[in-house]
């Protein structure tokens, strides 16, 4: 591998690192604070992806209007999932919360079905992102670029809200003993309510921002749970900057990987995932659960 | 004038109590129409529903009315045999048509020789269907790698290719065509080189990790099998670094159809050479005109999609077959369906009677920008068929 | 301990399954046969997620081995089927304890990746060793007994290998064996205390839950006449996962109902709607909400109001 592939590879691989940890970032705020394994965040990444396509082409919106759509779309419709039917499973046994995740995907992927129907939809990429930019030896696509600043950029704005903010220590309060912290007086059901809109919302906003560089079409869901899900776990559950890290062992491993043993390139994921678990059970930057 | 239309009258209203007497002809169908799938089995199902709304509306076949039974196979071969055997044994369907993938077309094929149904694989291109796996009751009348690789090598001789990049994906198909491909490159091309063989995971979404080899291999053109949201993620993503100025892409996949060049319109690259089943713009045979404007009504859009001509055709042998053997016996259908041809929107298609595969064709050509339109149109468009 | 009235019940459900046939419906043959197959399938889950805690995404891996294993024996090698079987599930079962030994020093949802990570290994090979599996074509034109090829034949194959496949889980779960799981289910560092090796029984439970499953996917590749990587992949694995939580997790028959409930709607709805995934969604948002045991909690809570009145 000459240099210039190397540094090429590098570079996508961070791009497809910063992609995910978007959409892998809600989801282990989701699973860090609320326990549940949301088999749906998936759809909500799809969603974003379809609703951006709506604002943006269909209505012509500017490309970021369509983001931020998606981002206050997805997180209204998982505040409404919240307050209306999750909330009465936390007290339950906690695996049906489990398969109502998974009743979420059908009714999610259907009702996909009716809004947009089965075509295939492309959003372009907004103006001044759409070409290359060429560092002298070699040239890299600017939304790439674009990509590989938003993810650094959405970590610290969690890790500001998550560990310096009053409600962010409420909400680490959570995970640890939420009966403690109601007899505190702290409203508890609405920062699981709180968590689980932002949570589903980066999902929305990881799919509007990778909207322009993929197809739509239906079952776009299907793999990204899985990916999202090995990137908290190899990073360590409920950490975040462990997810950051999650992220980046993951694009460039897949990156890399793909280019080096591409008859590999199926269970590339899942291979990474085994090492870090034969090695680090609790993950990379994770702790032993104590129970 | 008017005895002639007392008589017409007469007959009809015969025909219509015939029909109303003897049971229907039921015709089982499975398409995927939920996931991924779906882009593909929604509108080859509403061709299907096309092809027997028009067969009813004249009486249907053999005098009798014919019944549709449509299920969902959910892009998942074992749940397709399952279904297909409930259509067979709960419903008792006369013939199957359908499926899409080639394990699903390979798994109904099995069924058919098991419980001896007639099968028509309307849209899997697997060549096994029409090779090692072949059986008395199963047909196909759409395209094979074969075929598709033949006329890709063809393409890439006209175009003076010299220095190749292989694209496929890593699955049957991708690796079915490849072959195709191999065997008839030295035949049309033997000067043609193939410099680097790429091949991308079924599903990928992300192309980063082949795009910049294929820009540093130094190839004057791709042959590439990637289909439908392949070839788009693809597209986004190698575009911005300017790969399509220079590369001719002879592609497969029918990414030469309306379907992808009305979605990416603005986006859709230069120097692409692909193929499509139809084209609503575009016809070789008269009756397309008709059957595309009966399918805009249908779909509610000028701009109709290619597989919806897949699931017509498939009714519409199934229907010939029927009348040719006068009876729905699978034996008799089977033998009728061998050496069958019909006329159909893109013209007349002949069955081998060995082979059982139809020597269905493809419009291939340049897709061109047009002054008066938003998206890219194949032009010139020709109809290539399998001898 | 097995008490007269359980194996009295047994036998009447096994008999009436039996006279089946005589009903005259092929279909109804067909799809009980799939239930049959299904059901051993979610009950062998049920002894990883029952009777230890932990849920595995992984649980088609097993199923698909000891799919391939049995069809691939039969048709490739032309190995009888009292050879092919009995070696399909036994490298089910060793394919398990290997895997198992390393996923039980893990527990929870780091517990559950790791069986998917290697499941999806074993679906990478099904994939990729085309001159055996046929790759994603699928493995097909399975070569069965003539005695199994009729449908009524196969039914009661599958009914005797099935009944016995439930009846020696039964023992297993209900066998001291299964008491000390259940144990360490309910508290693992008493369990330990107490001096029972925590890691080598969950171990056990691991490979004793994929023989069953191979069991329960060699039965499958023979009636379908045919395996398909699809069977391999994680979507196999959370359906039936769907089916062992639907059905109830603390009750021995609970994913028999779980299998049969979640099978045959996802059979009829496809038959009423090409929406059938919004008839299925809600019917199960339904049956989440008001029944948070599953289905056999339903029928407890019948039997308690039944009880009191």
């Amino acid at each position: 591998m000459t240099l210039t592939m190397f540094t090429l590879n590098a570079f996508y691989g961070l791009a497809l690192a910063m992609n995910m940890f978007i959409i892998a970032s809600g989801l282990n705020l989701i699973f860090g604070v609320l326990r549940v394994i949301n088999f749906a965040h998936g759809m909500f990444y799809m969603f974003g992806a379809y609703i951006t396509f709506t604002v943006a082409k269909s209505w012509g919106a500017p490309f970021f209007v369509g983001v931020l759509a998606a981002a206050v779309a997805l997180g209204l419709i998982a505040f409404a999932i919240e307050r209306l039917l999750l909330r009465h499973l936390y007290d339950k046994e906690h695996l049906m919360q489990l398969l109502f995740t998974f009743a979420l995907v059908l009714l999610m992927s259907d009702a996909a079905k009716m809004i947009w129907g089965t075509d295939q939809y492309s959003v372009g990429y907004p103006p001044g992102l759409g070409g290359a930019i060429s560092l002298g030896f070699v040239a890299i696509p600017q939304y790439q670029l674009f990509l590989c600043a938003v993810g650094p950029l959405i970590a610290i704005a969690m890790w500001l809200l998550v560990d310096r903010t009053r409600w962010g220590r409420v909400v680490r309060a959570a995970t640890q003993d939420r009966e403690m912290l109601a007899a505190l007086g702290v409203n508890v059901p609405m920062v699981y309510a709180a968590v689980f809109t932002i949570g589903s919302a980066l999902a929305g906003v990881g799919g509007a921002l990778a909207a322009p560089r993929i197809a739509l079409v239906p079952g776009m869901d299907a793999t990204i749970i899985n990916e999202c899900f090995i990137i908290v776990i190899i990073g360590g559950l409920g950490n975040l900057w462990g997810s950051f890290l999650g992220a980046l062992a993951f694009g460039l491993v897949v990156q890399f990987g793909t280019v080096l043993a591409p008859d590999w390139q199926d269970v590339l994921p899942y291979l990474l995932m085994l090492v870090v678990l034969l090695i680090r059970p609790w993950g990379l930057l994770g702790r032993p659960e104590t129970n | 004038m008017k005895c002639t239309a007392m008589l017409a009258a007469v007959g009809v209203l015969a025909a219509g109590a015939a029909a109303a007497q003897q049971p229907p002809i039921k015709i089982g169908v499975l398409y995927p129409l939920t996931g991924g799938g779906a882009v593909y089995g929604v509108p080859a199902l509403a061709g299907h529903q096309l092809a027997i709304e028009e067969l009813n509306a004249k009486g249907g076949i053999l005098g009798r009315k014919i019944e549709s039974i449509e299920r969902d196979d959910k892009l998942n071969p074992a749940a397709a045999s399952s279904t297909m055997k409930e259509l067979i044994t709960k419903d008792k369907v006369d013939i199957v048509l359908g499926g899409l993938a080639s394990s699903v077309g390979l798994a109904m094929s099995e069924v058919s020789k098991q419980e001896k149904v007639v099968y028509i694989s309307t849209i899997p291109k697997s060549i096994q269907i029409t090779t090692d796996k072949l059986h008395k009751y199963v047909f196909r009348t759409s395209a094979n790698t074969d075929q598709e690789g033949d006329t890709m090598a063809m393409l890439a001789g006209k175009n003076k290719l010299s220095k190749i990049c292989h694209l496929q994906l890593d699955y049957a198909y991708g690796n079915d065509l490849e072959v195709g491909i191999l065997k008839a490159l030295p035949k049309y091309a033997p000067d043609a080189k193939i410099v680097l063989t790429l091949k991308p995971k079924l599903g990928a979404t992300d192309f980063n990790p082949f795009i910049p080899q294929v820009m540093a291999a130094g190839c004057d053109g791709v042959l590439s099998g990637l289909w439908g949201p392949h070839f788009v993620s693809w597209v986004k993503q190698a575009a911005p670094l300017g790969f399509f100025n220079k590369i001719k892409w002879i592609s497969g996949g029918e990414v030469g159809s309306h379907e992808i060049a009305g979605e990416l319109k603005g986006e859709y690259p230069d120097n692409v050479i692909s193929n499509t089943y139809e084209l609503w713009y575009h016809a070789n045979d008269p009756s397309h005109k008709e059957f595309q404007a009966k399918l805009a009504k249908k779909l509610n859009t000028q701009e109709t999609p290619q597989w919806a001509a897949l699931g017509y055709i498939g009714v519409m042998y199934a229907a010939a077959a029927m009348e040719k053997a006068k009876s729905t016996e699978a034996d008799k259908v089977a033998e009728a369906l061998e050496g069958l041809s019909i006329g159909t929107p893109v013209g007349k298609l002949t069955i081998d009677a060995k082979t059982h595969q139809a020597n269905i064709g493809q419009f291939w050509g340049p897709m061109v920008k047009k002054s008066d339109r938003a998206y890219r149109m194949m032009e010139p468009a020709e109809y290539i068929q399998p001898k | 301990m097995p008490q007269r009235r359980h194996l009295v019940a047994s036998a009447i459900v096994v008999l009436l399954l039996a006279l089946l046939p005589l009903a005259g419906s092929r279909y109804a043959v067909d799809l009980t046969t799939e239930v049959l197959i299904y059901a051993l399938f979610a009950l062998s889950l049920n002894v990883i997620i029952g009777f230890t805690g932990n849920i595995s995404f992984g649980h088609a891996a097993y199923f698909a081995i000891g799919g391939y294993a049995c069809t691939i024996l039969l048709t490739t090698y032309n190995w009888p089927l009292a050879a092919s079987l009995p070696a399909a599930v036994v490298l089910a079962g060793l394919v398990a304890a290997v895997v198992g030994y390393f996923c039980v020093r893990l527990t929870q949802i780091y517990f559950a990746m790791l069986t998917l990570a290697f499941a999806m290994l074993v679906w990478g090979v099904a994939f990729k060793w085309k001159a055996v599996t046929g790759g994603d074509d699928g493995f097909t034109g399975i070569k069965l007994p003539a005695m199994l090829a009729h449908h009524v034949g196969y039914f009661y194959f599958t009914l005797a290998v099935v009944a016995v496949g439930v009846a020696a889980l039964w023992v297993i779960c209900h066998s001291a064996f299964g008491l000390t799981l259940v144990a360490i289910r309910e508290n693992a560092v008493r369990a330990g205390f107490i001096g029972v090796d925590t890691r080598r029984m969950r171990w056990a439970a691991f490979t004793v839950a994929g023989t069953f499953g191979g069991l329960a996917g060699a039965l499958f590749g023979m009636y379908h006449r045919g395996m398909y990587i699809e069977n391999a992949y994680w979507t196999e694995s959370a359906n039936v996962l769907i089916m062992v939580l639907l059905g109830g997790i603390y009750s021995f028959v609970g994913p028999i109902f779980g299998a049969a409930a979640l099978h045959l709607l996802q059979t009829f709805t496809n038959q009423y709607t090409p929406y059938w995934p919004t008839v299925l969604g809600l019917i199960l948002l339904v049956i989440v909400l008001a029944l948070p045991d599953g289905l056999i909690g339903l029928a407890a809570r019948v039997k308690a109001r039944r009880g009191r009145t």
